[in-house]
């Protein structure tokens, strides 16, 4: 059994790291700084991997924004926490939170219209989901990925991570945009069709 | 600033914290102090002359159990709002008792009718319900607010709102305790009109009052 202030084993069960989270949180506070610290990191570490995961399209500086929002978030929150609960449901709705704040912004800002509603869909976590389900759904939209068509995923990656026009798409694709449209939709539908079917098998 | 110093800078500074109780457990304080400014205020202003009476009657005793039943179950609500791993069935606890007392109101606006005809319907002017039932809504809203900042501001508008919803129905509380006003239409419209409206204003002003630290709102 690690203590508190040896930080989170990279390794091991679920459980187990989540269990070392939970840890780190209680004695974190109870004022032990340097189990915060380590507790801080490894938050900051996945959600910097949960955000470039779900929004490539983003630059680093706009996902650190992110990560830091959550950081200040959980700062501000931590007297919310029961120690006798889990501490992934807990950091898992502060952060859903924020993304759904920062999604808002970006809208506003950058007018992300049918892209961002799209990949929304594909790879964020709806309401109510767990950070163990964002998981699996990131690794169901890999796996999907690779069951696309190479033309195909080839439009999914211009038009929706990219975030090419469906014209210089089709320019760069050597094809028509009327193409690129059926194949990023075919695209869509499939990884969509793969998150349910896993959703549901887990 | 970078990530890191961000951190490095929370750690220094996180001394210990003392986790905040249930929603369950903190809101019988709420009431204690929103319930002694209520009854104070009807103190001061003088209880109405027919109160003995009304104490005993079924119907208002009904509808004002009801009025301090949604101001609970939404201060509840509310607090629970800022919990981030709360359950959701908190925040639609409120809409039992709420449902309840405009039952017994609407139920109440037949009887009339049926006693008195058009007459028990009338509509008159009776604003300054709302001026009471803001006046006494105030302190206890101000102490829900406090209570609710050192929660976690995740649903801001909701939370102001039900917080609102809870101070106002304190309010409607006490004002028909001194207030002679008994035609369930006219409760109904003017009263539960004015806590409605209350509500409903400071829904509107829940980002500003309730926001995450170092965010533009």
């Amino acid at each position: 059994m690690p203590t508190a202030t040896e930080g989170a084993p990279r390794g091991g069960s679920a459980e187990s790291r989540h269990a070392a989270l939970d840890n780190l949180m209680r004695a974190a506070q109870q004022g032990d700084r340097r189990a915060y610290h380590a507790l801080l990191e490894e938050v900051a570490l996945r959600m910097r991997r949960l955000v470039s995961a779900r929004a490539p399209w983003l630059g680093q500086a706009d996902v650190e924004d992110i990560v830091q929002d959550v950081l200040l978030s959980l700062h501000t929150a931590r007297a919310t926490w029961d120690p006798a609960r889990p501490f992934m449901p807990w950091i898992a709705a502060i952060a859903r939170n924020r993304l759904t704040d920062h999604a808002r912004r970006y809208k506003r800002r950058q007018a992300f219209d049918a892209a961002a509603s799209d990949l929304a869909e594909v790879f964020s976590t709806t309401p109510g989901q767990t950070h163990a389900e964002g998981v699996v759904n990131l690794i169901s939209v890999r796996r999907a990925m690779s069951d696309l068509s190479p033309g195909e995923r080839r439009a999914f990656e211009m038009v929706r991570l990219r975030e090419m026009s469906l014209s210089e798409a089709a320019e760069e694709g050597g094809t028509t945009v009327g193409a690129i449209k059926v194949a990023v939709h075919r695209a869509s539908r499939k990884l969509k069709q793969a998150i349910n079917r896993d959703g549901k098998e887990g | 600033m970078k990530t890191d110093a961000l951190i490095e800078s929370l750690a220094r500074e996180a001394g210990p914290v003392r986790p905040l109780p249930a929603p369950m457990r903190r809101v019988w304080g709420w009431l204690a102090i929103a319930l002694a400014f209520a009854l104070a205020m009807v103190w001061a202003i003088g209880p109405r002359p027919d109160l003995a009476e009304r104490l005993v009657e079924a119907r208002f005793l009904l509808e004002q159990g009801a009025a301090l039943a949604t101001a609970i179950t939404a201060a509840l609500a509310a607090l629970a709002l800022t919990m981030p791993d709360a359950a959701r069935f908190w925040r639609w606890l409120p809409v039992v008792p709420a449902g309840a007392w405009l039952a017994t109101l609407g139920l109440g606006c037949l009887r009339d009718w049926a006693q008195m005809g058009p007459a028990g319907l009338r509509i008159t002017a009776d604003p300054e319900c709302f001026g009471y039932i803001a006046l006494i809504g105030s302190l206890p809203l101000l102490v829900l607010v406090l209570m609710l900042r050192r929660g976690a501001p995740l649903r801001p508008s909701w939370t102001l709102a039900l917080a609102a919803l809870a101070a106002a129905a304190i309010g409607n509380f006490a004002l028909r305790l001194f207030h002679t006003q008994d035609a369930a239409l006219m409760v109904l419209i003017w009263q539960v009109g004015a806590v409605a409206l209350i509500a409903a204003i400071a829904g509107l002003c829940g980002r500003q009052v309730l926001r995450w630290p170092g965010v533009a709102a």
